[in-house]
């Protein structure tokens, strides 16, 4: 059986550094996301496997399964990285902006997990990827309560599924992506000048410590959070 | 002052019924702050920690983060939001005065208080 690695997310910036990395580690790849014009060319360039499917949906779980079931893949590795950002001050978010974030960013992930957890091999290992703004965030009370619920499913699967299964969470602060470059620049210098490193992450970075979660390299660790944020969350 | 909101979180819910919940907690203290009320949110010390169902945990952390945002966002306005972790062992008496202290408008804002031994020795949530 190939062992492979799923990662969701996988047109969008750090998602294509979290899949270009982990395609270093793992036999195969299959890249995931709602996005398939964007996705296609990546799994390409990948040489990896994709599947073009809105996590939001009920039917996800099933649809990623039958697609490993139809390869011979087993699950080795899954990064839940898809997110979605539907930012607003409290008094002006509407419901179905503050579901939609929730419904994407924390329930799929736990869906997923869910489907295939049990799965995976001795040795399999998730990475939910959190956010620092999982400790409080100005205009992003949807995203915080998902975020943090990430990190709170996190720690629940990682008892569940020990010592088989390894989940750990990571909690990148900002990220160098077409995200945050559409960001107004003083807004964006503002938020910069906070973090200690005194620049973004950069995605490769953020890849590298999920592939350690990822890896043998962090065979006792689960149920943690690694916070990479550049100093950000002790910052004063 | 007012009577505080409180919300005490749902347990077994299943993870399915996350979405829902955390809306409506959403709800209950938006409604409560742009109505110059304080609110507490109750959740289990153990889900905090992931010690049980998956789905608590999520939504007990979730509610975690939907507090902590709100007291960011509403540092200026005065709101005045906390959460309260208990163990299965937390009387009613118990429960009344932390929910009483942590609505008081002179007190704590975005503050956690875990009543009971169960978080000593483990990781900070």
């Amino acid at each position: 059986m190939t062992s492979a690695a799923i990662i969701t997310g996988a047109a969008g910036a750090l998602g294509q550094s979290i899949a270009s990395r982990l395609g270093q580690d793992l036999e195969a790849l299959l890249l995931v996301d709602v996005d398939e014009q964007g996705l296609a060319p990546v799994a390409e360039s990948m040489g990896a496997d994709y599947v073009a499917v809105d996590l939001g949906s009920d039917q996800a779980p099933d649809i990623l399964s039958d697609a490993l079931d139809e390869r011979g893949w087993i699950p080795r590795a899954l990064v839940n990285n898809a997110g979605v950002n539907r930012d607003a001050r409290i008094s002006r978010m509407s419901d179905e902006d503050f579901a939609t974030v929730i419904r994407v960013d924390l329930v799929a992930p736990a869906r997923l997990a869910l489907a295939l957890g049990p799965r995976m091999p001795d040795a399999g290992s998730i990475v939910n990827v959190a956010s620092r703004a999982a400790f409080g965030n100005f205009g992003q009370a949807n995203y915080v309560a998902a975020k943090a619920g990430l990190i709170g499913l996190t720690r629940s699967l990682a008892i569940q599924w020990a010592p088989r299964v390894r989940v750990n969470a990571i909690a990148p602060g900002l990220v160098d992506t077409p995200m945050t470059a559409g960001m107004p620049e003083e807004v964006l210098s503002r938020l910069v000048d906070r973090v200690p490193a005194d620049r973004m992450a950069q995605p490769d970075e953020i890849a590298e410590a999920v592939a350690f979660l990822a890896s043998p390299a962090a065979s006792y660790v689960t149920g943690q959070v690694l916070v990479a944020c550049g100093g950000r969350s002790i910052a004063p | 002052m007012n009577t505080p909101v409180v919300y005490e979180a749902p347990r077994g819910i299943g993870v399915a019924g996350l979405e829902a919940s955390i809306l409506d907690a959403f709800h209950q203290l938006r409604d409560a702050v742009t109505g110059g009320r304080a609110a507490v949110v109750i959740v289990r010390d153990s889900d905090l920690l992931g010690h049980g169902d998956p789905a608590d945990a999520a939504l007990a952390n979730g509610l975690l983060g939907l507090v902590r945002a709100f007291a960011t966002e509403g540092v200026r306005e005065g709101w005045v939001v906390n959460i309260l972790a208990v163990d299965e062992g937390a009387d009613d008496a118990t429960r009344r005065g932390w929910v009483e202290r942590l609505s008081d408008p002179q007190g704590v804002v975005g503050a956690l208080i875990r009543v009971g031994p169960l978080h000593l020795g483990r990781v900070p949530v």
